[in-house]
């Protein structure tokens, strides 16, 4: 596997491409998806039926589509340009939280009832009560879907070539492409994913275990 | 007047929950409401905690209308203790951030403060050996004494409790029952619905019989078991006599 060495540069900024947009799309949608949770959950009809389109719309659609759309079509209505890397940050973002909403808003939903009742009753607000009260539950039974989405983001990542951007399957298209080692490139490149995938489920399996609530448990 | 509340009605399209109730309750006055399943109790409490609103009628607590639109109704349920049937802990609080929470940003004590009133609840219900531990990790006697816990530590003008032994195992009611027991000795004002008839003549000052959503009967404990009045607090009577031998 001596060509290889020749390669980790283009290997390493591919892999690098990967990693941070995944846990930058993971993180950020995480944070907007606890704000559509909410806004579905409590915003009002309008609100709920805004968000559900903008969730179809990113659950419906291939994410090489959304990245055609935010990289050609939305910078030219608006005059302007965006680069590779942002729009890939910002649909990966958008994606995700879409898919993060989902199961946000069902743990919130698991999570409310009695537990919304009981925070009122010493005197919480509304909004103490989800602060306080049902985002710690909800957020710790996300966890284990929080997984999945981060691995099924990890390899989308390679759809940002459309759009010039080069992730960890770029790179290994190009290294297939240059040297003809196709097994060894792809077996290689698998492998880097295997790992970056096992390292980060393992930290998210002891985050879980730290944060477990006694007596709620549930299987991933 | 503590608490006061004036043709009190909540309905669910045609299905009438409450009817036309009205109850005063003075400073430490103990009354204990009692009646079939699926009379209006739990319902009535809530409307008078405000955590249902009614659908007409007033209520007062110390003379201060809660069912006017502009009422802080946050603030209005900080004043008002409730214990649930089914407890309702805070799951991934331990038993002592259940009863600091309200403490620290409801009533928004610094921590320290918040901290040493909690215990201090905690110790009134004989609970502060087991602070740091999880709702999950008690028995239910425990876990309710832990609610009750929670609703003191807020020093509300009045605690009411909706059936706070009945979702218990019956060798774990005893000890919810000293508790309450206790608390009646201090003088804390409460509205309990309860079946627990002898604790009810220990510390009732009146009893409340509830049926089809209104108060048909009122008494002493002496009044319902000697010579109820009404044609159902007769049979209901009858009843939970029978059980009562049975047990």
């Amino acid at each position: 596997m001596d060509f290889l060495i020749k390669y980790l540069p283009l290997v390493l900024n591919g892999f690098i491409t990967t990693a941070e947009m995944t846990l930058f799309g993971v993180l950020m949608g995480l944070m907007l998806g606890i704000l559509l949770a909410i806004g579905d959950l409590h915003g009002g009809k309008l609100i709920s039926t805004i968000i559900r389109f903008y969730v179809e719309f990113f659950r419906g659609s291939p994410i090489i589509i959304q990245l055609f759309i935010f990289y050609y079509t939305v910078p030219s209505l608006l005059n302007t340009r965006i680069d590779g890397l942002t729009v890939g940050f910002l649909v990966f973002t958008l994606n995700s939280a879409a898919y993060q909403k989902g199961y946000i808003k069902g743990a919130m939903e698991t999570v409310f009832e009695d537990q919304m009742t009981a925070a009122l009753s010493i005197g919480l607000s509304k909004a103490q009560a989800i602060i306080y009260v049902i985002l710690p539950q909800a957020l710790r039974l996300v966890i284990p879907p929080w997984g999945n989405e981060f691995c099924s983001l990890t390899k989308s990542t390679a759809a940002l070539l459309v759009i010039g951007v080069r992730d960890l399957t770029s790179a290994g298209k190009t290294i297939a492409g240059q040297s003809w080692r196709i097994l060894e490139t792809w077996t290689f490149i698998a492998i880097i994913y295997l790992i970056w995938i096992s390292i980060v489920m393992k930290i998210l399996d002891i985050i879980y275990e730290k944060v477990k609530i006694p007596g709620i448990e549930i299987s991933a | 007047m503590l608490m006061e509340c004036r043709n009190l009605w909540k309905t669910y399209g045609k299905i009438i929950a409450v009817k036309d109730v009205s109850l005063k309750i003075r400073e430490s006055e103990i009354k204990l409401i009692f009646g079939p399943s699926g009379s209006g109790k739990s319902t009535f409490l809530r409307c008078l905690a405000m955590l249902t609103t009614p659908t007409k009628g007033d209520v007062f607590l110390r003379g201060e209308c809660l069912t006017r639109p502009d009422v802080d109704l946050n603030k209005a349920r900080a004043r008002i203790g409730f214990v649930f049937q089914h407890i309702w802990l805070f799951r991934h609080l331990t038993a002592l951030g259940n009863v600091e929470l309200g403490i620290r940003h409801v009533l928004k004590l610094p921590k320290k403060e918040s901290r040493e009133r909690a215990m201090q609840a905690l110790r009134e219900v004989g609970m502060e050996q087991w602070a740091s531990h999880h709702p999950a990790h008690l028995s239910g006697g425990q876990q309710q004494r832990v609610g009750i816990a929670r609703a003191l530590a807020m020093h509300p003008d009045i605690v009411l409790l909706d059936e706070p032994t009945s979702a218990l195992d019956p060798e774990l009611t005893g000890e919810v029952i000293d508790t309450l027991r206790d608390l009646a000795r201090e003088g804390i004002t409460m509205l309990i619905v309860s079946h627990e008839m002898p604790f009810a003549r220990e510390v009732a000052d009146e009893m409340i019989f509830f049926d089809e959503g209104a108060i048909i009967e009122r008494g002493s404990h002496e009044h319902f078991f000697t010579n109820p009045e009404s044609e159902r607090a007769k049979r209901f009577m009858a009843r939970l006599i029978k059980r009562t031998k049975r047990e």
